[in-house]
């Protein structure tokens, strides 16, 4: 591996956004014709020879020790060939779907009579699956032996003078007092949590998951096979979702894990849709309570709030308020509630949504009491010169702001429109774990790679984008190898930090490619290596010129291969998003249909203009999921999840798309760096479509989702 | 899903005898007949039940048939496909309401394989019902978890002791149109209006929604013609469009006379209560009265009567009133 001394080069950087061949233009995913035609293998798809499936017994009890585990009945069925405890007697169990027991059988059938064969008997005991149970004094404990837990509430933040704001709050000529409330939300990934690992005895082993960092792979099993780290390959081919649900092996990894040893053959253990809900992870909810005050004109003078994430038997951080906006004084607390219900885990963009929605409803409420423009009161209080701003003033002309009724319910007829916005932020940024390769045949081959995992979010594309326009070549020219661990390291995606950390690596190495192609033919050519050209699928110099093929021909018999590893200066962090949604409420039925919605994004140099308006269509789909239809429901005596299948935990379908979704890149961002944009677009479409619902009928409806009995209810509460 | 037998019957009474033979200690082992599958299948994964047997009608000759006269009317063959009941000529011509309620029922891929007869004797959706852990006064337990828990979706009217509602928009729409079945069974065949088909909780064994016996099953559905069904619709509300069951859903066919006054009504709510809720007072509201919005308001009004909401579905009652006013004011139009 030729590693270049970059330390006397010039500074790195993209160019001009607008002065892209490939990048920052609508590219089609390079792996498309797989997805397309089912070729691709997902982790679910992974079939071994001899290969077992497993099943998890998940706690039905919300909350419980074990009195007594007998695994023997389950061994005995025949195709059983394992079965492993997770907890044993005495063990305690926190919520319905806490992982048992695991069994592996010739088939998934046999697996799941096995589980139901484990003969377990339960001490219940007493238990909390709502924050309204959970905070009431002398509620059962979650956390009993934890001070820091008071009424099953943990508070982490607290700032602000409280009393500074009791007194803004009482000079304030409007003050709108509310609580808002989000659900429990859910991944929903198209692929269930899934692992097949491959160990058949001695001392490597091969594991597939389904996950959001394929170098989380080889240390999780590695502990749990009872190998060195090294001698564990993880592979990741393709992702069906992962929305922060996905790191690491999981518990059902490790159960995989220890029923392929006990076995001696390779198992799967992918995920029922119900264990899905119940054991998999979750969104957190969110219950937070405002105080806030304005002033005639417009100015937000103080914000007291209380607000908690739901965060099960995990802990889970909310966005702190007031969030985008400005306030002159605020008094925050803030943390989290337990319930014996599974830990959340991170859910596209954690925190922001829900902060999102309650912060934007009472932007709303404050605009509206003052008889001020939702748009015009936004401006107002957020930091001079903020992004916000222009994309604020953007989207309202895009969507035809100024045909809103300004009085809320105003629209005639009983199928009303209203109108709606809402900004969000977020990070996005790149960190310095990603190396690329880059190889050149003297075929003309060229290989990009990376042990990188692509979530769906384009990955594979911009690492051949990026390697095509710096070496004048086609994307079909270049090809691209991911998702294994024998390959170069790279980071975890989370936080939408892939693009960002992943991209500046590729573009070192395509860089240093040609620099070592360069020089490898200057003689050939009769030139300085500095003058050489590559364009056009040629390299020229000193008036002549070979072709891609000639040019590789020409290369030492090894070809070339080259590194990059990540470089500061061609990522950044932050990125901004303003939502404006029209909708239509039936005002006999409650229904809300989403009629047109556009989010206006800004990401730095989009590598892949359609690449990024995917995703922010994805955010504004989740987005009306969120806002109109999805939540986990428990059922607070039985402690279970009652909607625990897709039949009943509604997501969004194709009749609830709008008529027209605009997902809009805010070309007016400057930076000519990446800036990771899977997340943010998320952020703020459920708060912009809660407020054009109010804007169409005149209903606040406090609490996601918005479903039509809330709409219905609250209209017969306005007209009683 | 638990193992089971497989039995596919060539005859009615090849079924019957399959059906009958299995002997069980417990209702949810019972053989169960297949048609579609659409529900029966989701009840088996979940192990809702968990049939020793299935018996499998497909097999039966001639009896996915539709045959349409004009004087009598229509019988449907038990296993007639949702698709084929929604795009039959005569059916969306003499019978639109039953064209409308097939067509609003899931997606077009259920639709191709569900069928008339499995429509009809589906298993509640109710939350609890559905949860493979939970042991319900439906599943043979002894608590209607619904009346004071989560019973957004549950029953205002027919309620007790269980809260279910019927989820069939073929049943809703059938009763208005005064259909019948005809059922087979080890004591022979018998026909039920479908009105006394469907059966309350608190009048008969609450594990079952009808009057079927164990080992029977329904092979005909007949409508017949009147000038009732030719001006007929049906009304559903989904809380989700792209695939939902009704949230609420009202099904209307009304004769008028030359002078534009109704002679006769048949009004049915859907997804309110345990069967399919015929409201008889605002049928007569109507009659002898012009299709105007004085009477559409007050029949709306009337057929509401007597509703008690459980704690989270008092907004059924605006609905279905909003969805009755819309199938009458669609006949009117019509």
């Amino acid at each position: 591996m030729a590693e270049r001394n970059e330390s006397n080069s010039e500074i790195l950087s993209w160019g001009p956004n607008d002065k892209h061949r490939l990048l920052n233009t609508r590219l089609p995913r390079v792996d498309f014709p797989y997805k397309t035609t089912g070729t691709a293998i997902y982790t679910y798809d992974v079939s071994l020879p001899g290969m077992l499936q497993g099943r998890i017994l998940c706690s039905p009890h919300a909350k419980a020790t074990i009195k007594s585990l007998d695994l023997s009945p389950a061994l005995r069925i025949p195709g059983v060939k394992a079965a492993v405890k997770r907890l044993d007697v005495g063990g305690m169990l926190r919520f319905e779907g806490d992982p048992i027991a695991a069994v592996a059988a010739t088939t998934a059938e046999i697996a799941e009579d096995a589980v139901l064969a484990i003969q377990v008997t339960y001490n219940e005991l007493p238990f909390v699956v709502t924050a309204d149970d959970a905070i009431k004094p002398g509620a059962p404990a979650v956390y009993p032996d934890d001070p820091a837990v008071i009424n099953n509430t943990r508070v982490n933040d607290e700032r602000g003078d409280s009393g500074k704001v009791a007194d803004a709050l009482k000079s304030a000529d409007a003050v709108v007092e509310a609580e808002y409330r989000s659900p429990t939300l859910h991944h929903t990934c198209l692929e269930t949590h899934a692992v097949v690992v491959d160990y058949r005895g001695g001392d490597s082993a091969t594991v597939y998951v389904s996950t959001q960092g394929t170098f989380s792979i080889p240390g999780d099993a590695a502990r749990t096979l009872d190998l060195d780290e090294s001698n564990v390959t993880g592979i990741v081919q393709y992702m069906g979702g992962g929305f922060g649900s996905k790191g690491g092996i999981g518990v059902e990894g490790q159960l995989a894990c220890r029923l392929s040893k006990q076995a001696g053959v390779p198992v799967k253990m992918a995920l029922p849709r119900r264990d899905e809900f119940i054991m998999a992870g979750n969104g957190p909810g969110s219950i937070q309570k405002f105080r806030a005050g304005v002033s005639r004109d417009g100015k937000l003078l103080a914000v007291q709030v209380e607000e908690y994430g739901l965060g099960g038997i995990g802990g889970a951080r909310l966005a702190g308020q007031p969030y985008v906006y400005r306030a002159e004084n605020i008094y925050r607390k803030a943390g989290s509630i337990h319930t014996n219900e599974d830990a959340a885990r991170p859910l596209r963009a954690p925190g922001h949504p829900p902060a999102c929605f309650a912060m934007e409803s009472l932007m709303d409420e404050l605009a509206y009491k003052i008889g001020m423009d939702p748009v015009e009161f936004r401006i107002r209080n957020l930091p001079e010169n903020d992004v916000h701003i222009r994309q604020l003033q953007r989207g309202a002309k895009e969507i035809g702001w100024d045909r809103r009724s300004r009085t809320p319910g105003g629209w005639p007829g009983t199928v009303k429109r209203g109108f709606g916005c809402a900004c969000g932020v977020w990070g996005g940024g790149g960190r310095a774990q990603c190396v690329v390769d880059v190889s050149i045949g003297r075929d003309g081959a060229v290989i990009v790679s990376c042990g990188s995992q692509d979530l769906g979010t384009g990955t594979r594309t911009y690492m051949v984008a990026i390697v095509a326009e710096e070496l004048g070549l086609e994307m079909g020219d270049v090809h691209e190898k991911i998702g294994d661990t024998r390959l170069t390291n790279a980071n975890y995606s989370g936080g939408s930090t892939t693009a960002a950390s992943l991209s500046p690596a590729v573009k070192v190495a395509a860089i240093n490619a040609k620099a070592e192609i360069a020089k490898a033919l200057a003689p050939v050519l009769g030139a300085n290596a500095d003058d050489i050209v590559f364009a056009d699928r040629k390299i020229s110099a000193g008036g002549k010129t070979l072709t891609w093929s000639q040019a590789c021909a020409a290369l030492p018999s090894a070809g070339i291969s080259v590194r990059g590893k990540f470089k500061r200066g061609l990522s950044s962090n932050g990125t901004h998003g303003a939502c404006f949604a029209e909708v239509e409420v039936d005002t006999e039925t409650g229904h809300v249909q989403v009629i047109r919605i556009l989010d206006v994004q800004d990401c730095g140099l989009p590598l892949n203009r359609l690449a990024v308006e995917s995703q922010i269509n994805g955010g504004m789909v989740q987005g009306i999921g969120m806002a109109l239809l999805e939540g986990r429901v428990m059922d607070a005596r039985l402690g279970v999840m009652i909607n625990s299948s897709f039949m009943d935990y509604k997501i969004p379908g194709c009749l609830e798309m709008p008529r027209e979704m605009l997902p809009l890149i805010d070309d007016d961002d400057p930076r000519q760096q990446v800036v990771g944009v899977g997340e943010p677009p998320s952020v703020p479409p459920a708060a912009a479509i809660a407020n054009a619902i109010y804007s169409a009928c005149g209903v606040r409806v406090r609490e996601l989702p918005i479903t039509p009995d809330k709409v219905l209810m609250g209209l017969m509460g306005a007209k009683a | 899903m638990k193992a089971f037998e497989w039995s596919s019957a060539t005859t009615v009474d090849e079924a019957v005898k399959l059906l009958a033979e299995v002997s069980a200690d417990d209702f949810t082992e019972i053989a169960r007949p297949f048609s579609g599958g659409q529900d029966l299948l989701t009840t088996m994964k979940e192990r809702i039940l968990t049939p020793k047997r299935v018996v499998n009608l497909k097999t039966i000759a001639g009896m996915d048939g539709i045959d349409n006269d004009a004087k009598t009317g229509l019988k449907i063959g038990a296993l007639a496909k949702l698709v084929e009941i929604e795009n039959h000529p005569q059916i969306t011509k003499n019978y639109p309401g039953l064209a409308e309620a097939a067509e609003s029922i899931a997606t077009v891929q259920l639709r191709n394989q569900g069928t008339i007869g499995g429509s009809l004797c589906q298993r509640p959706r109710c939350w609890y019902f559905r949860h493979p852990e939970i042991i319900c006064l439906k599943k043979g337990g002894d608590t209607c978890y619904s009346e004071k828990g989560q019973n957004k979706y549950n029953a205002i009217l027919g309620g007790g002791p269980s809260f279910i509602v019927h989820p069939s928009d073929l049943a809703t729409m059938l009763v208005a149109l005064e259909a019948s079945v005809t059922i087979a069974g080890p004591k022979g065949s018998r026909v039920v209006p479908l009105e006394k088909f469907f059966t309350l909780p608190k009048d008969s064994d609450v594990t079952k929604e009808n009057v079927l016996d164990d080992a029977e099953i329904v092979t005909q559905v007949q409508v017949p013609a009147s000038p009732l069904a030719a001006r007929s619709t049906y009304v559903k509300f989904k809380e989700r469009s792209s695939l939902d069951f009704a949230m609420g859903a009202a099904a209307a066919a009304v004769e008028l006379a030359p002078d534009g006054t109704v002679r006769q009504a048949r009004l049915v709510l859907g997804a309110v209560a345990p069967i399919p809720w015929r409201v008889p007072r605002a049928e007569a509201v109507l009659v002898g009265k012009p299709l105007s919005d004085a009477t559409i308001n007050a029949a709306a009004d009337i057929a509401l009567e007597g509703a008690s909401p459980l704690e989270k579905n008092a907004y059924k009652i605006p609905l279905s009133k909003a969805l009755l006013r819309r199938a009458l004011n669609k006949l009117k139009n019509a």
